[in-house]
């Protein structure tokens, strides 16, 4: 769906939550963004489901919170061993680190205000970051493809936060 | 598991395209262009189910092609339990000529593509078909419309009317379908597993293994190397493995003089006992979701150090990273092998990955050995001078070298 989809039209389907992927635009600037990832970002203030970020839609986050998105120092492509520093919720049972594989040119520089950090690797320091309060959620790294071989547990923790949310 | 098997149900897909390919093609008759891949075979199998005998299969021979190919995907599709009588069309000249001269990747593919459809146009308005059915799949078209490399089967999804300009409507029953998800509709249709398992090849062929302009010189070398390299690794069951084709032109770039440090640096040699050539041709890969078409970069470890880091993939593994990490231009990296004195100035590089749906791979650990043995046995039949093993994933490289 894109992210242009109002609000309305998530409650009219009765969503449980939101994922949003990755993609090759940079998202340096709030400024210069394109319609597409402006909506995205207007999406994520708004949004009152849990909501999972992966890659490009990750550092969004970051610019669209107050953070510092930039070109990396040293990009990452394909296999890289992930940090983790804080379990949390997301990343449950995955101290103290997995192999994960990445595909990208820009970085996290600077965490927005309130979000945590939960894990980094080598060339990376923001791999995955959540909101303190709010059920947002960000991973560079990418979850969803084969390679990621404890990708699906990241995915069943983040179910885990979505039924919590259901309940409350 | 895949995350893409999840919830993936072969009959009721299959039911529901059949009824979609019934409503399209209605009374009409239809073309299947078939390769002898799990694609493009699956695809046909799905139509044969909704048109029966008003499905024609047409098999396009290339020239592109493996050493014996076109007869025996004629042969074996036509066997009674699949029953798809495959009419044989050779072309072999045309897409020679189509693509002579050109070095771009790019360009290849689309002089490719532009013939395969005149062709198929052609065959289309002799037998009376409106239609023809192909074995589109999802990366393909991920990766045509996300820029990454033109798949010779993307018309619609780029904005070719296909009626138009070619006299025939495209139907693609399995376009939203990842690899895996074929080979589980393959076995549903009783497909052999010989064939629903079977290796992939791309649909241009040896052309895009044919790094940079296509010689028939190159061409030979490379359906040789392929032969010995299906040989080797064929009892390894790697998921897709096969061998490239690139002169040995090199770059001359300044930067490049710092590759032989950042190789040696990762490898823990000395950088007198490490050179990095970078080749002149380039290869395709995708770096942050975009197209990369940069540089292939060959180390070459003195010869009584080369066995041991043979035998040490993550010192080679850390060597490729940090040499893409800081060279933006450098998408892929290879690490030589064996080397011939004085033999032609043409190289081979093998590639063999561990790969679910095509969207990422990991470069497979083949024995030392194996690559040795595979090195000595390309040398020997005297048509290339190296012979090179590709380190590099998917990203930042793609599977394939165009």
């Amino acid at each position: 769906m894109p992210p242009s989809t109002p609000l309305e039209k998530f409650e009219a389907m009765k969503a449980d939550a939101l994922v949003m992927g990755g993609g090759p635009q940079s998202v340096r600037s709030l400024a210069a963004l394109s319609d597409e990832l402006r909506d995205a970002s207007n999406l994520m203030t708004k949004i009152k489901l849990p909501m999972l970020c992966i890659c490009v839609t990750h550092q969004l986050m970051a610019t669209t919170f107050g953070g510092t998105t930039n070109l990396a120092r040293k990009p990452e492509f394909g296999p890289v061993e992930v940090s983790v520093s804080d379990e949390d919720t997301i990343l449950a049972g995955l101290k103290p680190s997995f192999t994960a594989w990445e595909s990208h040119n820009d970085e996290i520089v600077a965490a927005p205000p309130r979000f945590k950090v939960l894990a980094s690797s080598d060339n990376c320091t923001v791999q995955a970051m959540r909101h303190e309060k709010m059920n947002l959620f960000g991973v560079q790294f990418h979850p969803e493809v084969y390679h990621t071989l404890k990708g699906a547990d990241v995915f069943k923790n983040f179910l885990k936060v979505v039924d919590d949310y259901k309940r409350s | 598991m895949s995350v893409t098997l999840e919830g993936f149900r072969p009959s009721s897909y299959l039911t529901s395209e059949t009824a979609r390919l019934q409503e399209t093609v209605g009374n009409g008759k239809a073309i299947a262009a078939v390769s002898g891949g799990v694609d493009s075979t699956v695809a046909a199998l799905v139509a044969k189910r909704a048109l029966g005998e008003r499905l024609l299969p047409v098999f396009i021979d290339t020239g592109f092609l493996r050493a014996g190919e076109p007869e025996n995907v004629k042969a074996r599709l036509g066997d009674p339990s699949l029953g798809l009588k495959v009419k044989l069309v050779k072309a072999g000249g045309r897409f020679l000529e189509a693509t002579k001269g050109e070095a771009m990747a790019e360009e290849k593919r689309k002089k490719f593509r532009e013939t395969f459809y005149q062709v198929l146009g052609e065959e289309a308005r002799k037998d009376g078909c409106d239609f023809v059915v192909q074995g589109t799949i999802a990366p393909d078209w991920i990766e045509t419309q996300g820029g990454i490399k033109t798949q010779h089967n993307i018309l619609e999804q780029v904005g070719i009317d296909s009626l138009s300009k070619y006299g025939f409507r495209v139907v693609e029953p399995m376009s939203e379908l990842y690899k895996d998800q074929v080979r589980v509709l393959g076995r549903h249709l009783d497909l052999p597993k010989d064939m629903s398992e079977r290796q992939p090849f791309p649909g241009p062929g040896l052309l895009v293994r044919c790094i940079g302009t296509v010689s028939k010189k190159k061409l030979d070398l490379l359906k040789s190397s392929t032969m010995i390299v299906e040989e080797k690794l064929g009892p390894f069951n790697y998921d897709q493995y096969f061998a490239g084709v690139i002169e040995n032109k090199f770059a001359k770039e300044p930067v490049y003089k710092n590759l032989d440090e950042t190789a040696a640096g990762a490898l823990g040699l000395p950088s007198s006992e490490t050179r990095v050539d970078v080749f002149e041709d380039r290869v395709t890969g995708v770096k942050g979701d975009t197209r990369s078409y940069g540089r292939l970069a060959g180390i070459r470890i003195q010869e009584d150090s080369r066995e041991t880091y043979g035998w040490l993939p993550e010192k080679l593994r850390l060597a490729q990273s940090s040499i893409v990490e800081k060279f933006v231009e450098v998408t892929r990296v290879a690490v030589l092998v064996k080397e011939k004195r004085g033999g032609p100035s043409l190289s081979v590089v093998v590639r063999a990955v561990s790969t679910r749906d095509f969207m990422t791979a990991a470069v497979a650990q083949v024995p030392w050995k194996i690559l040795k043995d595979i090195a000595e046995s390309i040398l020997k039949t005297g048509d290339s001078s190296r012979v090179y093993y590709d380190i590099t994933p998917k990203p930042p490289a793609t599977i394939e070298f165009e």
